[in-house]
């Protein structure tokens, strides 16, 4: 059975496949298991096999189609699709329909993928296990009693139960590749500015950045194609070209220095510690270098992206008032009570971290600690920024523990937000990372192995991937 | 770092919102907890940067101003209602 983006998009280009045979056998699957593993909080089937069937048109009409051609994908909840409802799983935005397309919409259209649907995730993107959607929790397709990560938990578990061979999402601490490593699929994040924010509902402005989840590492690179690139839009989009990442896979990874930070591995759970040590051994098999980095300040990337996601978040969900757009209570008496009640669908992860990020910038703590966050941010970066100029990639594992059991955790946030160790670096470092499995724990669980790659060389982390998923 | 006794409570009405007391006493508890933990960064010796590395680090465009009145009249045609070019919004009170 035709599985990845890879394989759609060339038999849908040379006929073998039609759009809409990938289409319906999308459907089928999501119509099968989303029941149960609720991945996707709505699906248009009508119209993407409306749009399947164009593509067939036009592809019988000798045109030429899209690097995507008729691949189904899914996006997260908080990527506008024009028309379409991008609700952040919110209640405060639970009739909201998006007046225009984000960027990432747009090129996925102009690449003839087909959107089939929107993906569950965490309320407004804050979380890392889907359980705090309004439309109910996402569950793990490996375990149904576990959670599949977050916060784009139902784009990784609509990719690893087969539903989609593709789906976006957006990463702020790790919210594509720790769901991709809990569901045993692949995660990218490209470095920040590489894929344009335009119409994906802002979190944390200057860690916010959409990533792809696929099967394999080859159709990952095939969607940051689409993705990545400039956008007059968005001012912190990159101006440097894309490369054509799905071609530029070498033959081997002969010579590749691999970077293995210090103390990295120390309280790691004995069984995640095995596996990534036997990923490291098995790249020095294949003519890799393990070259040991320091990055001693890395240690401190969660409080900091703590600290400095919940100031930029406090800022910008200051616009859900219900004025314009949003939930919107008609028995205030005043205007203060207006906004009050207006806001009063946010859920309680959403409330405590506008508490935490108008905390952070109050006048008598800003200096000690948002500015003091962000000294630290620019110390952890340069701390990278070192570490490459010796080796090509760094390896970490993406997270400290295998998928946990729904309801886990629930009187323990602080357990959650130190899962965010690994890949929230990522995100305060401005890096690009990916996730791939590297094998399952005793309990079946997929385990994750992370490659970080500087800014404007995801090649590289895309490579070392790719090479390691085919000896795997 | 400063946490006031009343600290959620006064966060939260700032942010225009409004707590039960149960989440009052909830995140008074939780945000001891996180800040606990940030606490870790002030022991961090940060004379080596300057305060405007992260503004020089972010990439900016030009100030020169920009018309689209495309752009501008496809805005505006978001919104149901509008006069004059501006848009109209529900009466609040």
């Amino acid at each position: 059975m035709i599985k990845t983006v890879f394989d759609i998009a060339d038999a849908v280009r040379s006929g073998t496949l039609s759009a809409r045979e990938a289409v319906l056998e999308s459907l089928g699957k999501i119509k099968e298991l989303n029941p149960q593993i609720n991945a996707f909080v709505e699906v248009w089937p009508e119209e993407a096999l409306k749009r399947a069937e164009e593509i067939d048109a036009r592809r019988a009409k000798g045109e030429p189609l899209g690097p995507l051609a008729g691949v189904p994908v899914g996006i997260k909840d908080n990527i506008l699709y024009k028309g379409h409802k991008a609700t952040c799983c919110s209640k405060m935005l639970e009739n909201y329909v998006a007046p225009y397309n984000s960027t990432v919409v747009e090129k996925l259209l102009a690449a003839d993928a087909v959107i089939v649907g929107r993906t569950n995730m965490d309320e407004f993107a804050m979380g890392s296990s889907n359980q705090t959607s309004v439309y109910g929790p996402a569950h793990n397709p490996v375990d149904f009693d576990r959670v599949p990560g977050g916060s784009s938990g139902g784009s990784a578990a609509a990719v690893a139960s087969g539903m989609v061979p593709a789906a976006l999402g957006t990463d702020t601490g790790g919210s594509v590749r720790q769901p991709a490593a809990f569901c045993g699929i692949v995660g990218v994040k490209p470095g920040y500015g590489r894929i344009s924010r335009y119409g994906v509902v802002a979190f944390s402005s200057g860690a916010d950045q959409v990533g792809v989840l696929t099967g394999d590492v080859k159709s990952a690179a095939r969607m940051l194609e689409v993705l990545c690139g400039r956008d007059t839009n968005d001012s912190t989009s990159l101006e440097e070209p894309v490369p054509a990442f799905s071609q530029q896979f070498t033959s081997d990874i002969q010579g590749l220095k691999v970077g293995m930070p210090k103390g990295f591995l120390d309280d790691l759970d004995e069984e995640i510690k095995e596996k990534i040590l036997a990923a490291a051994d098995k790249l020095k098999s294949m003519g890799a270098q393990l070259v040991d980095v320091d990055v001693p300040h890395a240690k401190y990337s969660a409080p900091c992206y703590y600290i400095i996601t919940s100031a930029e978040a406090s800022s910008n969900l200051a616009r859900f008032d219900g004025i314009r757009y949003g939930y919107n209570d008609k028995n205030a008496k005043d205007l203060n009570e207006q906004y009050e009640l207006d806001r009063a669908p946010f859920g309680l992860e959403v409330k405590k971290r506008i508490i935490i990020g108008s905390t952070a910038l109050r006048a008598e703590n800003y200096k000690a600690c948002y500015l003091q966050a962000v000294k630290v941010r620019e110390l952890i970066k340069r701390d990278f920024e070192e570490a490459f100029k010796k080796v090509d990639v760094i390896l970490t594992p993406t997270s400290p523990t295998t998928a946990f059991t729904l309801g886990a955790h629930k009187d323990n946030p602080m357990a959650v937000y130190l899962a965010d160790l690994y890949t929230c670096q990522g995100n305060i470092g401005g890096l690009a990372g990916i996730s791939v499995p590297c094998g399952n724990d005793k309990q079946g669980l997929p385990v994750g192995l992370q490659f970080y790659g500087p800014i404007l060389q995801e090649e590289k982390i895309l490579n070392a991937a790719y090479h390691f998923e085919k000896a795997l | 770092m400063i946490l006031e006794k009343d600290n959620a409570a006064t966060c939260a009405r700032m942010a225009k919102m409004r707590l039960t007391p149960q989440e009052e006493a909830l995140y008074e508890e939780q945000m001891k907890e996180l800040f606990a933990w940030v606490e870790q960064l002030a022991r961090v010796d940060t004379s080596t940067v300057e305060e405007t590395a992260a503004a020089r680090a972010a990439y900016l465009r030009p100030d020169t101003p920009v018309t689209d009145e495309a752009l501008s009249n496809a805005l505006v045609g978001q919104f149901s209602a509008e006069q004059d070019h501006c848009v109209k919004v529900k009466k609040v009170l």
